[in-house]
């Protein structure tokens, strides 16, 4: 397994979000995480990065235990994460936003390629290279911060509901573009999304999180024959 | 001399003692965008730089003056630059999050504990700064004279502001400070060492404060107290200019210099000594005006 | 020990040790040395400075640097007439004038400043404010004529024209025959009768009605302006207000000392009188007393340890306090009984025993 999550809790200051998630995903396989609004899909992620507190539990990464280490040491391992709300930087241009994924990087030719790469993937990016963050509009955000993950060449992108506050045919785009990201490039993802028919575009397995808990997991094939998952995330 | 003469030496002396201000504006504005706050230490700051310059130049001026100087500003920059970055890691960096009033306050403690160190370490007493030449030289261009030491400060503020631009347009370091003056949080995500970045700031402040400080002693000699009057120009300048601008700060600070200059040559009344009020009331009347600030950016002055 | 913390937090314990104090503080002048009361009195001068700095800052939440330019000015509305008009016609009204003027004018400078510097947020008052001494300074030495400059100006050898047609020598505030007190204790008790009063129309002030507004405008000024509370009149009250009692500190200042000079309102004393609210406690009626303490007493106990050392002193005591009691003093009983009780293992809340430390807003820091 490339990422063991087992049995983590989690807490902003003394009130605990978290009371016990498990999940794993392998090398190059793509999971989605589903929940309720406030089920802790986010606390998760956050968990994973570094960007919050973990008093219990245990993850590891590439068999290497990573919990409690700090976001820029996990960065560096080689998890991308792409916050709920972006993270835009919103007084850097396009590109540098790109160059800052970009940061740990040494080899310069790989940048360029992959900024080409990113460019050809979102033309919109290329037609606002040279606009500050703050005036690209949301969709075109989500996109930046996409490019921007996928520069850290990570092993493990990890992805915050990409479709928030996106018109469904962006949110489609969007996912049109991640598909043909772990396509060509084989870079396992963990993809929390509140509409479940788009993450079952790209991914292969799921998670379901019920208030701070990981409840049930399966194949897409398996959670869209529960009923109680096709109520709740698939519409019917 | 004619009063035409007058007026442009007024204001290349004005420039000169203006990119003083603009230096230590600068700083303030650097760490600011860092950090989010004021550092009311940083003229202190700059002052105690100046002094381990001179400390340790005095070592060295006995054998060759220019090389005693040259040590001594290298050291005094190399100085600052640890000091600053000690000073955020240790000290500001518990108050991140807090209040905003504890932070200014703590700054001010810093401030107090800075120039009580120095005056327990080298006196109150004006002492003369060596410097790479007589600071009273002036040379005479079309009957205007000009001094060296006005012209030396305004090159080497303008030299030091555009390595500092490239330095934060062209380098991956500056791209760094950047991305974490824009949104700490997420610039972590991307492996940036925010902490770290944190440190180059304050101590990029800090020795930018210095070389403005080892300028104005090289003059004015050097005394615990010779920012604090210039603290306030800095501020004034970066309350004008935007405390988002860098090149907002910079120019007010200039502009300021050269109008209470010139206020303070041909307004007899306001003289010498009140020279300092010029760009509070010039402040005062904006603000009563004009309340959302000099260049109507209403978001950055306001909340 | 329980019964202690019980004690502290009962009103009726409050009330009597609050009585205790004020009969201690009434009788104590009468055998102390000359001295212990004018220190005292000076405490009671600046603890009435940090009352006013407290108003704006503890309690509205807007820093101001430049506190002590109104106590200078104060001190001046205040000395100058009485030095022109005691004695005269007009005899001990002159005092009356002096009062009045020092509380009216620096009100009127604070309003003036006030409407222009607190439509800037806090950051940019602080900056505005620091530079009140450091231009207060000059302006004070340039009308040295009646400031007296540098020298400054005194009242304690005034001619006057007493009933049987002599010129003597007088000081308006030595003690008068008819109250048998010596000029120190004279001066005590006027100080302290002043300050009470001031601090007994704060304590109403910050708990009516204007208090939870400023509290209101302090916490969150949008929050503030939905409920209908307007966060620039209120900053411009609160800051009006301070410099009232700047201005009145100002008064006292000349009763305890008939003298001043452009010294009083110096930046090094402006940044003495902030350390001085912050490490006496922010916000606390009790902390303002605590706050002229410190603001009179660790410049005298260092002084007389080790003078170069009094600067030094002050801004580790500042760094120290905000590291390790916020509240500054006034806050120490209730901290030390939180952890008395956390150490005899009442409910243990703290969980803050982990080692990581993470930054946990990674996506609304700023913007
Ligand atoms: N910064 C925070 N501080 C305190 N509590 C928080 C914070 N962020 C989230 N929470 C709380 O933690 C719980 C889980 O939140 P989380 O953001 O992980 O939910 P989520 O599953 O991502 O929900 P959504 O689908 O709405 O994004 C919620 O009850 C939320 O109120
Ligand atoms: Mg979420």
């Amino acid at each position: 397994m490339l990422l063991e999550v087992s049995g983590i809790t989690a807490a902003y200051g003394s009130v605990q979000v978290i009371e016990n998630v498990s999940l794993s995903v392998g090398e190059g396989a793509a999971v989605g995480i589903l929940g309720a609004n406030g089920a802790g899909k986010t606390t998760t992620l956050r968990a994973i990065s570094g960007t919050v507190r973990v008093p219990s539990g245990t993850i590891t990464f590439k068999g290497q235990d990573i919990r409690g280490k700090r976001p820029e040491e996990v960065a560096a391992l080689g998890i991308s994460h792409v916050p709920e709300g972006r993270g835009t930087l919103p007084n850097l241009t396009v590109e540098e936003n790109l160059r800052v994924g970009a940061y740990l990087r040494k080899d310069r030719s790989g940048i360029e390629t992959d900024i080409a790469f990113i460019l050809e993937l979102f033309p919109n990016l290329k037609r606002r290279f040279t606009s500050n963050g703050s005036a690209l509009s949301g969709g075109e955000q989500q996109m930046m911060a996409i490019g921007r993950a996928f520069l850290a060449k990570p092993t493990l992108l990890v992805l915050d509901e990409p479709s928030l506050g996106l018109a469904p045919s962006t949110a489609k785009d969007v996912y049109a573009a991640i598909s043909r990201l772990r396509l060509e490039t084989g870079i396992a993802m963990l993809v929390v999304e509140q509409n479940a028919n788009l993450a079952f575009s790209v991914v292969d397995t799921a998670v379901v999180l019920e208030t701070g808990r990981s409840v049930l997991s399966g194949s897409t094939a398996e959670l869209r024959g529960n009923d109680e998952i096709r109520r709740a995330y698939l519409g019917g | 001399m004619n009063s035409f003469g007058t007026f442009v030496q007024l204001v290349v002396d004005g420039l000169a003692q203006g990119s003083i201000y603009a230096a230590l504006a600068l700083a303030i504005v650097l760490v600011h965008q860092a950090t989010g706050l004021i550092n009311f230490a940083q003229g202190g700051m700059a002052v105690l730089g100046s002094y381990i310059g001179m400390t340790v130049g005095n070592l060295v001026v006995p054998v060759n003056l220019i090389l005693g100087v040259l040590v001594g500003v290298i050291v005094a920059v190399a100085a600052s630059f640890a000091i600053g970055a000690f000073i955020e890691r240790f000290v500001m960096r518990r108050f991140q999050g807090g209040e905003e009033d504890t932070k200014v306050v703590a700054t001010i403690g810093l401030l107090t504990l800075i120039t009580g160190a120095i005056g327990m370490i080298w006196g109150f007493n004006f002492i003369p700064y060596p410097f790479f030449f007589n600071t009273s030289t002036s040379f005479t261009v079309a009957g205007i004279a000009i001094s060296l030491w006005s012209l030396t400060t305004f090159l080497t503020i303008v030299a030091l502001m555009a390595v500092l631009q490239l330095l934060f347009t062209k380098t991956k370091m500056g791209l760094g400070l950047r991305a974490v003056a824009d949104n700490p949080g997420s610039s972590a995500l991307s492996g940036i060492r925010v902490g770290r970045m944190l440190m180059v700031g304050w101590g990029l402040a800090a020795a930018l404060g210095t070389i403005a400080g080892i300028l104005l002693a090289a003059k004015a000699q050097l005394n615990p107290g010779n920012f604090d009057a210039i603290l306030v120009y800095a501020l004034a300048a970066v309350i004008i200019g935007g405390l988002s601008s860098p090149i907002g700060a910079v120019v007010a600070a200039l502009g300021i210099a050269v109008l209470e200059n010139l206020a303070g040559t041909f307004l007899p009344w306001i003289g010498h000594d009140l020279k300092i009020a010029v760009p509070f009331v010039l402040l005062f009347v904006i603000l009563l005006l004009r309340p959302q600030g000099l260049f109507g950016r209403k978001s950055v002055v306001r909340v | 020990m329980n019964g202690l913390r019980n004690l502290v937090d009962r009103p009726w314990a409050r009330w009597a040790l609050g009585a205790v104090i004020a009969i201690i503080l009434l009788v104590l002048p009468l055998s102390a040395t000359e001295f212990t009361n004018q220190t005292i009195t000076r405490i009671a001068v600046f603890a009435v400075a940090v009352l006013g700095l407290n108003i704006v800052m503890g309690y509205t939440g807007q820093v101001s640097l430049g506190h002590i330019f109104f106590v200078g000015v104060g001190a001046y509305c205040a000395i100058i007439p009485i030095r022109a008009l005691w004695g005269g016609s007009i005899a001990e009204g002159a005092i009356v004038i002096g009062f009045a003027l020092a509380i009216i004018i620096p009100g009127i400078v604070g309003l003036i400043v006030a409407l222009a510097a607190v439509r800037l947020r806090g950051l940019a008052l602080a900056m505005i404010t620091i530079a009140l001494p450091i231009i207060g300074v000059p302006i004070a030495k340039r009308f040295s004529d009646i400031t007296g400059g540098n020298e400054g100006v005194s009242v304690r050898r005034l001619d006057y024209v007493a009933s049987d047609g002599q010129t003597y020598k007088g000081n308006p505030f030595s003690a008068p025959a008819w109250s048998g007190l010596a000029d120190d204790q004279w001066q005590y008790y006027l100080v302290m009768i002043i300050a009470a009063a001031l601090f007994g129309l704060a304590f109403f002030l910050v708990r009516g009605k204007y208090g939870r507004a400023f509290a209101i405008v302090k916490a969150n000024e949008s929050v503030a302006a939905s409920m209908g509370i307007s966060p620039y009149r209120y900053k411009v009250l609160a800051f009006t207000i301070a410099s009232m009692y700047g201005g009145a500190a100002g008064f006292l200042y000349i009763v305890a000392l008939q003298y001043t000079s452009s010294e009083t309102l110096s930046f090094g004393h402006s940044i003495e009188l902030v350390i001085a609210t912050i490490v006496g406690g922010a916000g606390s009626i009790v902390g303002s007393i605590l706050g002229g303490a410190v603001y009179v007493l660790v410049p005298q106990i260092t002084n007389a340890i080790s003078p170069e050392s009094t600067t030094v002193v002050q801004g580790i005591v500042i760094l120290l306090v905000l590291f390790l009691l916020p509240g500054g003093l006034a806050s120490l009983p209730r901290v030390l009984a939180r952890r008395f009780r956390r150490a005899r293992g009442g409910h243990n809340v703290d969980s803050s025993n982990s080692t990581e430390p993470a930054i946990e807003n990674t996506e609304n820091t700023k913007h």
